[in-house]
Formats: structure tokens, C-alpha cells, sequence
């Protein structure tokens, strides 16, 4: 046995190598990157980098663009998980037991969230535009006062959070649906037999046998939302104050003002919290297949 | 209650596809007609003689309008969307080898730290990609990458790795060990075992694996703008840069665009919809 463990290993090395050494050099090399020049006044294009010590830092806890852009993205991933959690959760649940061509119109649900944010976001200008839109036209033609969605200082953002939540809702219902169907209809029928009212078969037996799951689904979304950008590019740009988020914040910094050390400096810092989340997150999905949850 | 789920359902088909079949009717209108303050859903033969009318002329200039050059951009929609179909096709076949090789490593031999370099693999997908792309710029820089289709390949590739090895892995630990030690019995190598048996048992899995990293390197938006700004520009990036467009939005054009844009994607969601759960979240849930 120990012998062809010792055989196989170098075979086993070269099969694992080559992935795990780009993702080790895509990833260290700007990690070191960034802490190098975030102590630094490093720029876009061309100069000598002179060190400014920990000046990028204090700028980044300091001014309040970038507080206000963690404020944002925090919100934003907040109210994006929430809505399209309860919305996909409502929908799996109409779904599960069963509408009129169900595969074809669950296939159907799910296509808004295999398309392009950066060209859906883009094409949404038009239908939520503020005067020729078509929402616009249905709202004034139902008698509402039409809303400017994109050019409103206080809503644009959360016409930014719609559009996401027509993309992502598929997302949750196909997750709460696998957690749906994985319930075994046993249950059910004990719980029949004990006439237990339909109320506490969902709160007793529904919810908690799909939390698991849903648990996975809010951390897959969370993550992402984290990452916000596409949308927020297409619909206002990176420079709108109610808008910015960390990763347009970042663009603006970087490639707008050209000012790299201080990007850097706020990229290592919105790397703990990618960090820090990624570490909950890695350790849910070990939880949940050493309990066997998933499989 | 059953009325309720139908209704819930129902409304959320309505708001799922609205969008989509919007695009569709844009994509057959004249400029004037998307910015009409009337809005126009029925396409007819002929020019309505009232302008208020809801109906408009349906046509197809849009779409041979797809090879114009518009102003700002090097190429026509169809010049970017031959870098997309590049890019994305040659990514994902770096991407599905590597992950295969990669994860059937993780599958069949006992590596020191095996779980501590899978999590790693995927936690390489939660950093946004405007937090690493400038030492990736400089490095592109330097290399002579940047704007070039292979600048962008090599990227998605690497991004696409946690995706290909997860789901790889999921498919490979499926395939019975077994049929590996028989062909072992038989006198095949390792590698002959590996190239003979596994991967004609695991060819679903890897079409599976493709789909994903294409759809995923054909969306890409963050470091497609910020990289390839002036040189083999994927569409989600040529879009947005026709944005502030001087001559005003060419709607039509965009809507017939994004239509020919997303109907692969459709057409792969219905492929692999049995997989798509497993897809999305990286084989961590298999169903």
C-alpha cells in the first residue's frame, strides 16, 4: 500500500500543479502587489512610487467615500438576499407542488439569471427611462404619477436593487426548491396522520429541513451582491453618490482619478472582509458535507 | 390555494420574460419608435398613420444595422461578438481540461491538505475582480497582454478553475473507482486508465463544466472593461462603452444585439437545466 502511495504521488502532484500554481500566482502576486504599493503614492501612468506610509489607510477610514460606498454595498447585500430570498422562496414553494408545465415554465424562470449583468443592466435604461420608458407608460396609462427610477437622487439605487432582484430570484426559488423536493413526503404524511395544522408543518418541518440549503443560497448571493458592479456601471456609472459602490468606488478611484496606491489601500482592506466572509462561507459548505446535507 | 400558487407563478412568468420580449419587439422597431413616448407593442406591415397608435412598423434594419461601426468603437457588434465566441470557446477548454486533470487528482489519490487547497480553489472566486485587477494590468503591461485575446483567455481561465475543479470533482467522486482497478487488472497505466475510462464516464460532467465556463466567461464584465478597453473587446464591454454615446443610444441596434447576445445562453440553459442547480453552485449541491 505505502508503496503505491509513494508511486502514485508525484502523479498525483502533476495532475493538481498546474491549476494550483496559476491560482497561486493570480492571486498572490496582486495580494503582494497591493500591500506593496498601498503604502505608497503609486499612479495609473508612469512615476516613481515614493512611500507615504500608512497616509492611504487613514484616508480610507477617514474619508467618508469610502464608509459611504461600505454603507451602500452593505445595504445593498442586505435587501438583495432578503427580497429575492423570500420571493424565490414563495415562488418554490407555488412551484413545488405542482402548476401546468412545470419543467417548461421553470426552465423559462430561470433564464434572467444565465444572462449578462453588463447588457441586461444596460438594456433596463430603456425600459425604466424616465419618459419614454415602457414601465413609465404602464404606471401614467394606470393613473400613478410616474417615477424618474434612474435620475432620482433617492431611488436610483433602488432601481439598481430591482433589476437584481429579477436577475437573482431564480437563483433562490432553484435552491429552495432542491430543498423542497429533498423533504421526505413520509414526513407529511406523519404529520397528517397527527393533524398537525398547516402552519406548523411549515414552520416545524418546511423551514427547518430547508435551512440548510438556504443557508448555502444566502451565502452564494451575499458573496456576489458583495462584488456589485456590472449593474451599478450600466445604469449610473461609477461617480453617482447614491449609487457607488466598494468595486465601482474602486474603478473610480483606480482608473478615473489614476490614483493606485490609495486603490490599493482599499482593496487590501475590502479583502479582509472578502476574507473574512469567504472563511464562513468555506466553513458552512464543510459543515454541511460532513453532515451529509447535500448530498 | 391552488388559484393563489397559479397566480403567483403566473406573474412572475409575466415578470421574468416582459423584459426579454420587450428586447425583442426594440429589436424590430425604428430608433424613433423606442423613444416614442407612445409606447409601441404591436408590430404591423405598415407605418401607422396615427402616431399615437400602440402599433409600429416592424423591420429588420436593425440587425443588418449590427455591422456598422458606431462612433467611439474599432469594430462593428459582430467584430466583438467573434471575440467573445474566442475568448469564451478557448477559456473554457483551458478551463475544463485543467479542472478535470485537476480534480480527479483531488478525487483518487490522498494529498497532504487536500480540503485546505480545495477550499482555497474556491475561495479564489469570492475576491472582486476590481480588487486584484491592477498588479494584473501591470503585469499585462509588462508581458505585452493587454488588449489581446490571449491576455483575456489566460484570465478566465484562471477564474473559471474554481468553478471547473468543484464541479469536476463532483462528477469524478460519482464514477465508481472500480472501473479504474479493472483496467489497472488489465495492464493499462494510470494515465491510460485516466484517459480510457474516467473521462469517457465523466464526458456529461465535462459538458456540463463547459457550459458553466462559458456562460460565466461570456458575461464578464469587470475585467473584460478594464483590460481590454482598446483591443479585442468582448460585447458586455462594448456595450457599456456605447453608453454617452454622442449620436444618442442606438437602441434598436443594442436590443437586436443583446437578443443575439443572450440566445446562446437560453438555448444552454435549456441544455443543461437538469444540472443547473449543480452548476450554480459549484457542485455543492448535486441534484
Amino acid at each position: 500500500m505505502t508503496s503505491t502511495a509513494q508511486r502514485t504521488r508525484p502523479l498525483a502532484w502533476a495532475l493538481v500543479g498546474p491549476t494550483l500554481a496559476l491560482l497561486v500566482a493570480f492571486n498572490v502576486f496582486p495580494l503582494v502587489y497591493n500591500i506593496a504599493s498601498s503604502f505608497t503614492n503609486a499612479e495609473l501612468i508612469g512615476g516613481e512610487w515614493r512611500s507615504v506610509g500608512g497616509a492611504n489607510y487613514a484616508r480610507v477610514f477617514e474619508d467618508e467615500l469610502f464608509a459611504g460606498a461600505l454603507r451602500r454595498t452593505a445595504l445593498f447585500v442586505l435587501c438583495a438576499v432578503t427580497l429575492e430570498l423570500l420571493l424565490g422562496f414563495a415562488l418554490a414553494l407555488s412551484l413545488q407542488r405542482g402548476v401546468p408545465g412545470k419543467q417548461a415554465v421553470l426552465t423559462v424562470l430561470l433564464v434572467p439569471m444565465m444572462l449578462s449583468p453588463a447588457v441586461m443592466g444596460l438594456y433596463w435604461n430603456l425600459v425604466l427611462n424616465g419618459n419614454y420608458g415602457v414601465v413609465n407608460q404602464a404606471l401614467s396609462g394606470l393613473g400613478f404619477d410616474p417615477p424618474q427610477w434612474l435620475t432620482d437622487r433617492d431611488l436610483k439605487f433602488w432601481s439598481i436593487l430591482l433589476i437584481d432582484v429579477w436577475m437573482w430570484t431564480p437563483f433562490m426559488m432553484l435552491i429552495a426548491l432542491a430543498g423542497l423536493n429533498a423533504i421526505p413526503a413520509s414526513i407529511y404524511e406523519a404529520a397528517q396522520i397527527d393533524r398537525a395544522r398547516p402552519w406548523k408543518v411549515f414552520t416545524r418541518i418546511t423551514l427547518p429541513m430547508c435551512a440548510p440549503v438556504l443557508g448555502l443560497a444566502v451565502l452564494f448571493r451575499a458573496t456576489d451582491a458583495l462584488k456589485q458592479f456590472d449593474l451599478v456601471m450600466a445604469v449610473t456609472g461609477p461617480n453617482d453618490a447614491a449609487t457607488q459602490t466598494l468595486s465601482t468606488l474602486l474603478y473610480q478611484v483606480v482608473f478615473r482619478d489614476g490614483s493606485v496606491g490609495l486603490g490599493a489601500a482599499f482593496s487590501c482592506v475590502i479583502l479582509v472582509l472578502v476574507i473574512a466572509l469567504a472563511t464562513v462561507f468555506t466553513r458552512y459548505i464543510d459543515r454541511l458535507q460532513s453532515k451529509d446535507v447535500l448530498a | 390555494m391552488k388559484w393563489l400558487r397559479w397566480f403567483v407563478v403566473a406573474l412572475y412568468l409575466v415578470v421574468a420574460t416582459a423584459p426579454l420580449v420587450w428586447m425583442g419587439l426594440s429589436s424590430l422597431k425604428e430608433r424613433a419608435d423606442t423613444i416614442s413616448p407612445h409606447a409601441k407593442f404591436l408590430p404591423t406591415a405598415e407605418a401607422p398613420s396615427d402616431p399615437t397608435s400602440p402599433s409600429f412598423e416592424a423591420t429588420f434594419e436593425a440587425y443588418r444595422e449590427l455591422s456598422v461601426v458606431h462612433a467611439g468603437a474599432q469594430q462593428s457588434f459582430w467584430g466583438h461578438l467573434g471575440s467573445s465566441v474566442l475568448i469564451g470557446l478557448v477559456s473554457t477548454l483551458a478551463s475544463v481540461a485543467l479542472g478535470t486533470c485537476c480534480a480527479y487528482g483531488f478525487s483518487r489519490f490522498r494529498l497532504p491538505g487536500a480540503k485546505d487547497w480545495l477550499f482555497f480553489v474556491l475561495s479564489t472566486r469570492f475576491l472582486p475582480p476590481l480588487a486584484v485587477v491592477v498588479p494584473v494590468l501591470i503585469m499585462y503591461r509588462t508581458l505585452d497582454l493587454q488588449g489581446t485575446h490571449v491576455g483575456l483567455i489566460v484570465l478566465y481561465t484562471v477564474f473559471n478553475l474554481s468553478l471547473a475543479v468543484w464541479l469536476m470533482k463532483g462528477f469524478l467522486d460519482e464514477i465508481p473507482r472500480a472501473f479504474e482497478e479493472a483496467a489497472l487488472v488489465d495492464g493499462y497505466t494510470r494515465g491510460q486508465a485516466f484517459v480510457r475510462v474516467v473521462l469517457p464516464e465523466a464526458r456529461t460532467g465535462m459538458a456540463v463544466t463547459a457550459v458553466f465556463c462559458l456562460i460565466s466567461s461570456w458575461n464578464e464584465y469587470g475585467f473584460a472593461m478594464t483590460l481590454n478597453s482598446s483591443g479585442a473587446v468582448t460585447v458586455p464591454a462594448y456595450f457599456a462603452g456605447l453608453q454617452g454615446n454622442i449620436e444618442g443610444m442606438p437602441w434598436p441596434q443594442i436590443a437586436a444585439g443583446a437578443l443575439v447576445f443572450v440566445a446562446p445562453i437560453v438555448l444552454f440553459t435549456v441544455l443543461v437545466r437538469e444540472n443547473l442547480l449543480r452548476g450554480m453552485t459549484f457542485g455543492t449541491i448535486k441534484q
